[in-house]
């Protein structure tokens, strides 16, 4: 790989996270709402309460150098402390992190998988039963409200057939032997979450991967490979997946980053201690270190998946390094 | 690939199989556990912090007051045994329980009485600071005696929650520091000890072998935490929680349907008012016209609270009247047929003709003859559905008597912001929840507490000065009659339209459980913690004790759930299988792209 190529998006990606943090830390600023009403909701606080309270969480200075004092304490590693949970928004955040890694990677990687299969399967099979079945079965699981069919899943696997637990992450209160038992516990509650969210994200994969798919096959080049007496399954497998796969990446990329965040209404169905429902509580409460802390997460996050698709371009996509 | 893909799937399915079969096994040396489920997270554990409701229920189970309340609301002494007051009703003189233990161990004496109280009062921080308004000095002639002076007879000495706090933790914590100080582990001398906090999951709490007064009959107490209501029903439906609080409306007829739960649905201590803006003040940036009597007073004609709690509540509340809820039917006043100002909108049209209000370019909002328009701005919380379409149904029925209105949703913080800026509203809808004694919310609608507690601005000299008579009154018949005559000047006076008295809704379930008892209607959340004690599993019919020392209230009835270890070994081979597999995969895939292997698809 090119490494000016590299570099060059890294810089990108390094402009673009500071851009967001100064957007950010203004941002929620002009929200209305005063935040030491939230902090202290003492309305007989003495002034002198409330001044310690103000300097505690840095709002007695003015605005330009409280932002200073943010980005001196971010190069630090250090978010701040959270308004609502008087503890530093790091661990707050770390708290929720991997609940929601763990059910938007584990959704993801079925979906992403799940969605590239039937999307190969339909567009191979054009025009076919199995075509139309597979864009059905899209177009619906893709328009279905996430939350009607998080309690439907409920309804089905935990209450009548009894089989995954409703909600949550673990067992509540339960105490586990081994780390094993643990794991054990995790994945049964993660199972019907996972599903759901593959589910909803299945059907866009699907069409995409599909629609790109059909597109590439009418190119010149596969009439010439198909002309040379190539198999179907090698003109598929070498000469069309590969450019087919650029519009998934891109889609990928662009839902890895919001799905971090935008998992609030299965977190919510199920109960799941996620970063979604996290910054919910944030907005609700004006938290703006937290919400400075999970915007961060989230810009980070959707840099970094379109870094990573930038580089798989590359990889997928001679043409792309050349170019620079 | 697609074959490889399916082999994926297929194991993938396996593993589900493994994961999601053995569910099911009754371990009869389990602990007893009671779970319960909640959908309002504590906002802290400190009670120098905590502000919500959700935070008081597990202060009451940790810590213990000086007094606590009986079923029927009368005080009782808990970590006090008895107490005395003089006869000028200045000094209370109460004698402490005698080898009482903090959780961990030390010895409880006068000392953290004197201690918590000096604290709260210091710090003014929290939600039990205010109720020790009027308390001059705190003295402890010996380890278990405690002695109170107060400036003004105390009327509520008796009704104060106050959880007590170990000196010997809290001391270290420095005044400036208690803001912050999250309390991780709260140590008490309550019914139940602290194990964990999973904050956004649950709190964990363990029964207290030492508890002094009533030991519980469980072993641990769980509350878990909800994020969606229609979730909670279905997992008490499938017995993983044993109670539920706060669900909604339309969860009571499908929970009435069947047997094995009892589902209550109880006005609460607290209402949803129509805050009105009646500041005289000029600094306010509400509506002038506000500030007339004849205006509110048809507002409050003008709604049908029945259709508002019937479409909008889903019928689960009742119309309110006064200010204290009639769940606390000691102080509620209950206005007489004539005071009561039932939905009667040919009424309030004829208050607005003879306040001067008359609709005369015809556009269907009445305005004085010099045109100022009954106009009004009106803000709801969109946080709560329910709110926003009362406020809709109200801003419909108000214009039928030809009173406008601006409808506008905004958050709490907003709300608030513009609520103590100046008073910068006209109507909102809110609510509050009340204390078993008055003095809390009848003291919101105090002059002095504008800019503070007081969300309609009222003032009314009268009223004040009967607030701080039935402060002193400590002969509570006495202090009755001057709390319904506050009531009496605030209904006529119309600050807040009272538009119903929440009901709570909770379900237990009845017939793994026994021992439920309801305390003014509810099982949780009412003044006292009794049900978390008395409830214990029903004991099993069929099953002969085997061991008749051991034939007690551990049952295996509350532990169904858990699952047992035995199915480990199938799923461990499973997930490393499948975990081998995929990164075999991967690895392949990457090798391939570099060395071109032919197809093999």
């Amino acid at each position: 790989m090119d490494k000016m190529y590299l570099v060059k998006k890294l810089y990108q990606a390094f402009v673009t996270i500071i851009l967001v943090l100064i957007i950010n830390f203004f941002l929620f600023r002009v929200m209305p709402g005063n935040p030491l009403s939230m902090i202290m909701r003492n309305p007989n606080a003495s002034a002198e309460a409330i001044a310690k309270v103000k300097q505690l969480f840095g709002i007695d200075q003015p605005i330009y150098v409280q932002l200073w004092i943010y980005f001196k304490q971010l190069v630090q590693g250090d978010l701040g402390l959270s308004f609502m949970y008087k503890q530093p928004v790091i661990d707050v955040i770390a708290e929720k992190l991997i609940p929601t890694l763990l059910l938007v990677g584990v959704s993801t990687i079925i979906a992403i998988i799940a969605g590239v299969l039937i999307g190969i399967f339909a567009a191979s099979r054009q025009g076919k039963k199995v075509d139309a079945f597979s864009l059905a079965f899209s177009l619906i699981t893709y328009s279905m409200p996430t939350f009607w069919l998080g309690i439907m899943l409920i309804i089905f696997f935990s209450s009548t057939l009894n089989l995954f637990p409703t909600s949550g992450m673990v067992t509540a209160g339960k105490v586990f032997g081994n780390s094993l038992d643990h794991a054990i516990d995790v994945s049964k509650h993660l199972v019907l979450p996972a599903l759901t969210l593959s589910l909803v994200l299945i059907g866009q994969f699907v069409l995409i991967m599909r629609n790109s798919l059909l597109e590439v096959l009418t190119e010149d080049y596969i009439t010439t490979a198909k002309a040379k007496g190539f198999s179907e399954k090698l003109i598929m497998k070498r000469h069309a997946l590969p450019n087919a796969m650029l519009p998934m990446v891109t889609i990928i990329a662009i839902n890895l980053g919001f799905m971090i965040a935008g998992a609030i209404q299965i977190e919510t169905v199920f109960s799941w201690p996620g970063l979604g429902r996290l910054m919910y509580e944030a907005l609700n409460n004006r938290d703006y270190p937290l919400l400075q802390g999970i915007f961060l997460i989230v810009s980070v996050c959707v840099v970094l998946a379109n870094l990573c698709a930038d580089i798989i371009y590359g990889y997928l996509d001679p043409r792309i390094n050349k170019k620079t | 690939m697609l074959k490889r893909g399916f082999s994926i799937m297929l194991i993938f399915t396996l593993m589900l199989g493994f994961i999601a079969v053995p569910m099911d096994k009754p371990n009869a040396a389990e602990p007893v556990t009671l779970k319960v489920g909640w959908t309002a997270e504590a906002d802290s554990i400190s009670p120098f912090i905590a502000y919500s409701i959700s935070a008081t229920e597990i202060f009451k189970l940790i810590y213990d007051p000086l007094v606590a309340f009986d079923n029927e609301l009368n005080p009782v002494g808990r970590l006090a045994k008895s107490w005395q007051v003089s006869d000028d009703n200045l000094t209370w003189t109460f004698t402490l329980q005698e080898g009482v233990k903090w959780h961990d161990g030390e010895a409880f004496t006068a000392k953290d009485v004197k201690f918590t109280y000096e604290l709260l009062q210091e710090s003014g921080l929290g939600l039990y600071a205010g109720s020790l308004d009027g308390v001059t000095s705190i003295e402890t002639p010996d380890d278990f005696t405690v002695v109170i002076k107060t400036d003004e007879p105390k009327a509520n000495m008796l009704q104060m929650t106050t959880p007590i706090l170990p000196e010997h933790i809290w001391k270290d914590i420095k005044m400036e520091e208690l803001e912050t100080w999250p309390n991780e582990s709260p140590v008490g001398t309550g019914a139940f000890k602290f194990v964990e906090n999973k904050a956004g999951e649950y709190i964990k709490l363990e029964k207290n072998d030492d508890y002094f007064y009533k030991k519980a009959n469980v072993d641990n107490l769980l509350l878990i935490l909800y994020a969606n209501t229609d979730t909670m029903v279905q997992s008490l439906k499938i017995g993983e929680i044993d109670a539920a609080i706060n669900l909604g409306a339309h969860h009571v007829k499908m929970l009435e349907k069947e047997a094995d739960f009892d589902v209550v649905s109880t006005a609460t201590h607290g209402f949803t008012e129509l805050s009105i803006n009646t500041w005289k003040d000029a600094k306010s940036k509400g509506n002038p016209l506000l500030k007339i009597k004849e205006v509110r007073q048809a507002m409050s004609y003008a709604i049908d609270k029945e259709k508002l709690i019937n479409i909008a509540y889903g019928g689960q509340a009742a119309a309110g009247s006064t200010l204290i809820p009639p769940s606390l039917d000691f102080w509620h006043y209950k206005p007489t047929d004539e005071e009561l100002r039932t939905y009667n909108p040919e009424k309030a049209k004829e208050l607005l003709e003879s306040a001067g209000f008359a609709d005369q370019d015809g556009n269907g909002i009445r305005e004085d003859e010099e045109g100022n328009e009954l106009n009004f701005r009106f803000m709801v919380r969109s946080e709560t559905s329910e709110e926003v379409r009362a406020g809709e149904m109200i801003a419909s029925m108000f214009e039928e008597v030809g009173i406008g209105t601006k409808v506008e949703a905004v958050d709490d913080g907003l709300l608030g912001d513009r609520v103590y800026d100046n008073a910068d509203f006209d109507l909102f809808i809110w609510g509050w929840g009340t204390d078993a004694d008055p003095t809390t919310i009848l003291n919101v609608m105090a002059s002095d507490q504008i800019g503070s507690l007081s969300d309609s601005y009222y003032s009314n000299e009268e009223y004040d000065q009967l607030l701080d008579q039935q402060a002193k009154i400590i002969d509570q018949n006495e202090r009755q009659k001057v709390v319904h005559e506050m009531q009496k000047i605030l209904y006529d006076e119309a600050p807040y339209i009272i538009l119903l008295y929440d009901n709570a809704i909770q379900a237990v379930n009845k017939t793994k459980w026994e021992g439920w008892k309801k305390v003014e209607g509810v099982y949780f959340f009412s003044f006292n913690h009794e049900n978390y004690l008395d409830v214990k599993p029903v004991t099993a019919k069929e099953e002969p004790a085997t061991d008749s020392g051991k034939s007690d209230a551990k049952g295996s009835a509350g532990e169904e759930k858990e699952e047992s270890n035995s199915s480990s070994a199938p799923v461990i081979l499973a997930v490393i299988a499948a975990a081998v597999i995929l990164m075999g995969i991967l690895i392949y895939r990457k090798k391939k792209k570099g060395i071109s292997i032919d197809d093999d698809m």
